[in-house]
């Protein structure tokens, strides 16, 4: 259990450096913003329950808002796509289901799998991300850009990293 | 009882997320978004410290251009200067007027955090309140507009950038004196909008665009671009679109402007507006 805590706790550690020192320096015309912290709400094992999952992301939102300037906008972004967590989980789950302890990584259940679950989540925690960030609606089609390619690019940035960096 | 557990179960996690949501939102609706100062000072002199210190490891490596920038506005300040001497050659005179009193006092600063990826892009600079930095200042840089002040800590102040959709300015064609207001729509950060000027008015591209100094916030005739592009839209203003003339990707050396005579501006023009 401590051992779990400590592994996710070098996890968000890492996972939150890495968005600050490199990722909000990427300036690729404003169209390109990768969030690669939600993998910290990604990466929690199967067994987690949902409402420890929320004050999870909650945390996460408010340690990347803190450092960003608008007070709410990850928060809520996050809190959304931890909420949803769990029903994609459900939406994508293999024939046989989950097994007890493992994590929800790359090497869990296959590349396709994988690829499905982030892609979903990212997807809608962008969606909410930059909608609330604009908050308007007469940018509606170059939003929805923003939100496509960088959830191209996130989804991209998470495969790396989770390949490279976390080999667990 | 019973029941009331049993939805809890059921429930309590969409409970917990609407609560989570509520309290993001709140967080969100409440503005200045200065984080820091109302959440955590020691984060903020940290985050800022740090920030600084890279800022302080990068700055040797656009030395050069920092150099030119600053040799290209001495030389437009000793040029100014020149044309001030060959007036009093010409007639010398001592002034007590109060119209020659001084307005505006320029205070310098440094971007030590900047974004240009955002919708809505902040810049922190290394001054605060103790260098007489105050909310609704003017920043520009050696080149032209930056921002607005919106929060200031005791060392640091956060300015609300050009590139940031809530950003208005009234700016005007420097040729002919028409105004218009300036926007920019999150697009490309090298460019804002200027709408508002009617039909008639001659525009060409290549025309310098600056600052009106009616609200009292930013000084008159400061530069913010040329038109690079103009496009006659179904109504009865053009759609404008100016080339910022300052380079926010290399953001260094900038100037808080203080307004001395902003209070006594703006108390006239709320005692006019009471009295209609």
């Amino acid at each position: 259990m401590l051992n779990t805590i400590l592994k996710y706790t070098g996890l968000f550690i890492l996972l939150i450096a890495i968005q600050v020192l490199l990722m909000n320096n990427i300036q690729f015309s404003g169209f390109v913003n990768p969030y690669i912290y939600i993998l910290f709400i990604l990466l929690l094992p199967f067994e987690a329950s949902s409402w420890l999952i929320l004050i999870l992301s909650f945390i996460t939102g408010f340690v990347i808002d803190l450092t960003s300037g608008n007070m709410g906008l990850h928060i809520s972004a996050t809190v959304f796509a931890g909420f949803l967590r769990p029903y994609v989980l459900n939406l994508v789950s293999p024939h046989e289901g989950y097994e007890q302890g493992d994590l929800p990584g790359l090497k869990a259940y296959g590349f396709r799998w994988f690829i499905t679950y982030i892609l979903i989540i990212v997807f809608f925690h962008h969606l909410t991300l930059f909608y609330l960030e604009v908050f308007r609606f007469e940018y509606f089609f170059r939003t929805l850009l923003r939100v496509l390619l960088s959830t191209g690019f996130t989804v991209l940035f998470i495969i790396i990293i989770q390949a490279i960096v976390i080999r667990r | 009882m019973r029941n009331l557990l049993n939805f809890l179960k059921k429930f309590g996690n969409v409970l917990l997320f609407v609560l989570l949501e509520a309290i993001a939102f709140y967080l969100l609706a409440s503005k200045p978004n200065y984080h820091s100062i109302k959440l955590s000072k020691t984060l903020d002199a940290t985050s800022a410290f740090v920030h600084e210190k890279v800022n302080h490891a990068t700055d040797y490596f656009s030395l050069n251009e920092i150099n030119e920038q600053l040799l290209s506005e001495n030389r437009e300040l000793r040029n100014a200067m020149q044309r001030i001497y060959r007036n009093s050659e010409i007639s010398t005179f001592s002034v007590t007027d109060s119209i020659y009193k001084q307005q505006y006092i320029y205070i310098q600063a440094r971007a030590v955090n900047n974004s240009v990826n955002k919708q809505k892009n902040y810049i922190t600079l290394n001054k605060g309140i103790l260098s007489g930095v105050r909310k609704d200042m003017a920043v520009t840089g050696p080149e032209g507009i930056v921002g607005i002040i919106v929060e200031v800590g005791r060392n640091y102040s956060l300015v609300m950038s050009a590139l940031n959709l809530d950003f208005r300015l009234s700016a005007r064609l420097s040729k002919n004196g028409y105004f218009g207001s300036l926007t920019w729509d999150g697009a490309d950060i090298n460019h804002l909008n200027l709408s508002e000027i009617p039909h008639h008015v001659d525009v060409s591209v290549g025309d310098i665009v600056e600052t009106t100094g009616y609200s009292a916030v930013f000084p008159e005739g400061i530069t913010v671009g040329t038109i690079s592009e103009f496009d006659v839209s179904g109504g009865d203003f053009y759609d404008i679109k100016v080339k910022l003339s300052t380079q926010f990707r290399k953001l260094n050396n900038v100037y808080v402007v203080v307004n001395l005579k902003k209070e006594e501006q703006l108390e006239l023009e709320t005692e006019i507006r009471g009295t209609r």
